[in-house]
């Protein structure tokens, strides 16, 4: 486990040791390039030597440091995840890194309870350790031998059918087109009109199937490295991740914050018929969400069963959800044509300016594109509460269905705008302590979301309500 | 059909008055700005005249909206909830069970402290926001505090 920090500080210093054997090679100066590798292991070493960790207490102790001692301590009821990872580095050598996660909004890297290159076994003994410890009493009476692992979902080839369609492609054309504009204008290329009558349809043709071609096979490649392997499983009190081809990772999610589960549905994997999955974890806010992943595009059959298992029921997966009625839809249409309004206006005035009457037709694209997505967003409001679930649809580029257990709902807030009050519908949310702190759908039937509040949350709500309607 | 109905308590009547010196500085300022843009920008003959109507809409919001939010912000709290409402175009109204609750936080600026009036804020574990309510009677958010922070002291475990 010493070799680990040595190599990987030679690696940042990399650069500067090239730097350096080539100046010591080219005045003959040896000792120099002694130096360049020493100072990078020496550093090393003494990392290793003054990083110790401890579980006492009650609490996780981790000091480092030789001049600037650190000591981060939190108590082991407030660990919510521990992820182990593992480098090309450390696979080799046997090594894992624990990270411990507690919630907390520290990113600085001296804040993080992480620790480095700890052996495999010592890694996972650690780990059950600490999710032991949380695990809630009873649960896991002494004496009974540790259930086998439950394993739910394993990485198969067939999963790279979804890859380009979850959304990294758009990106990757993105970035493609960035860095194509940038490089025109580095090397100050003038596009004339000549030039543009030149250019032959076949050669746009063959640059965009090339784009495309190139950004799909990138697509694949990072699914591939991201989750190959992957395997969720369940093991004991804490759900299991592991995924990666290179870097191999494994989260594990103490279930008793596991608040729910949330389905992504967007618009291109749908059409691909597959599903992404995850997880809203009590403390684990929605910046950390690479912990968070219980599935990554996978086949939608796959996408139900990963969501039954972890919340332990079907229903909030394949129950019925309660429509929003006619208010709601007429609002998403009402709102879809407005945003393409400007659009059309610009098509008008640019025709009655002097542009080609032509044009005109060309009003319709935005008209279209506004319904089609008014009528998709209006399908997929809604909302049930389904076997002691909270459960929420909406969107439809990002489509997603919220799930949350009605234990982890911890306060609803309503919103209405004056609009939304005349037609009698209120933006609902269910806040928790985890994720991105609520599950929310907007457009609910003013009713509607009272019966879900007072469902899931029994005498809560029912207090601050008048029966009859009463205008103060 | 059910709804929810508005909280029961206002807060203190002085924060009308406190609304309206706030939202009366900053209209001073959008209208000063708008006033000199007109003069300098504005088409002859007209210059005078928009100046006049910034100073009026700016005068009319600084004592209509207050006016209005202070109709909208209520509060109340329940053995076992704490229920708030305000805004005054977009309505917000959160409720959070006692149990949930896991700070509560008094606090005064300097405007607030010459009207004798104070913001209780409740947070949860929730990052969706916190239940807010401006412009209570001093003693009474005082009171509040004390009562919320007892309540939600009875309640075993980390409240997430």
């Amino acid at each position: 486990m010493l070799l680990v920090h040595p190599v990987k500080e030679v690696g940042k210093f990399l650069p500067v040791l090239i730097g350096l054997v080539v100046a010591g090679s080219a005045s003959g100066v040896g000792p120099w390039t002694l130096l360049g590798v020493g100072v990078p292991v020496g550093l090393g070493v003494v990392r290793y030597l003054t990083t110790t960790y401890r579980i006492t207490g009650g609490r996780v102790e981790l000091r480092r440091g030789l001049l600037q001692r650190h000591t981060l301590s939190t108590p082991v009821d407030r660990v919510r995840t521990v992820d182990l990872s593992a480098s090309p580095i450390h696979r080799v050598l046997g090594l894992a890194t624990v990270v411990i996660g507690t919630g907390s909004v520290a990113s600085d890297s001296d804040e993080r309870l992480e620790l480095d290159a700890l052996p495999r076994e010592e890694a996972a003994r650690l780990r059950a350790e600490l999710l032991h410890a949380v695990a809630p009493a009873g649960t896991a009476a002494p004496g009974v031998a540790p259930e086998p692992e439950r394993v739910v979902a394993r990485f198969s080839a067939r999963w790279l059918w979804y890859a380009p369609f979850s959304g990294t492609v758009l990106v990757g054309l993105g970035a493609i087109v960035g860095v194509g504009l940038q490089l025109m204008e580095s090397v100050e290329i003038r596009v004339s009109e000549d030039d543009l009558a030149a250019i032959g349809q076949s050669f746009v043709l063959t640059l965009v199937v090339g784009a495309g071609l190139l950004v799909t096979l990138l697509a694949v490649g990072g699914y591939l490295v991201t989750n190959g392997g992957f395997v969720l499983s369940r093991h004991g009190t804490a759900w299991h991740v592991r995924r990666g081809l290179l870097t191999r990772r494994e989260t594990s999610i103490d279930v008793a914050r596991l608040a729910g589960a949330t389905l992504g549905e967007p618009a291109a994997l749908r059409v691909a018929r597959g599903r992404r999955v995850g997880a809203i974890v009590t403390g684990l806010s929605g910046d950390q969400a690479s912990s968070a992943v219980l599935l990554p595009p996978a086949p939608r059959s796959t996408g139900y069963d990963v969501v039954s298992a972890v919340l332990g029921t079907a229903a909030p997966v394949t129950g019925a959800l309660l429509p929003h009625g006619r208010a709601a839809t007429t609002r998403r249409y009402s709102r879809a044509l407005l945003g393409a309004l400007p659009f059309v206006a610009a098509v008008v005035a640019a025709v009655l300016a002097g542009a080609p009457g032509w044009l005109l037709p060309a009003t319709a694209i935005p008209l279209v594109v506004a319904l089609a997505l008014a009528w998709d967003r209006a399908r997929a409001l809604g909302h049930a509460f389904l076997d002691g679930h909270v459960v929420m649809r909406s969107g439809s580029a990002l489509r997603t269905r919220d799930a949350l257990a009605a234990g982890h709902v911890i306060g609803w807030n309503q919103r209405a705008t004056w609009f939304q009050r005349r037609a009698g519908l209120v933006s609902l949310a269910a806040t928790t302590a985890g994720g991105k702190g609520q599950v929310h759908v907007p457009d609910v039937p003013v009713s509607a979301a009272i019966a879900l509040a007072e469902a899931a949350t029994p005498g809560l709500i029912g207090q601050f309500c008048a029966t009859e309607r009463s205008r103060p | 059909m059910s709804q929810l109905r508005d909280p029961a308590h206002r807060v203190s009547p002085r924060a009308r008055l406190m609304w309206q010196v706030e939202s009366g500085i900053s209209a001073l300022f959008v209208a000063a700005g708008l006033g000199v843009a007109a003069v300098l920008a504005g088409p002859d003959g007209l210059r005078w005249w928009l100046v006049g109507l910034a100073v009026v809409v700016c005068g009319t919001a600084a004592v209509v909206v207050p006016q209005w939010r202070y109709r909208v912000h209520r509060w109340e709290v329940s053995a076992n909830a704490v229920y708030t409402q305000r805004g005054w175009w977009a309505r917000e109204r959160r409720i959070a069970p006692m149990s949930r609750v896991q700070t509560v936080d008094f606090a005064q600026g300097p405007l607030a402290r010459m009207f004798g009036l104070a913001t209780v804020t409740v947070t949860t574990a929730s990052a969706a926001g916190p239940l807010q309510i401006e412009g209570l009677d001093r003693s009474v958010a005082l009171a509040l505090v004390d009562e919320l922070t007892r309540k939600a002291d009875l309640v075993e475990g980390d409240a997430t």
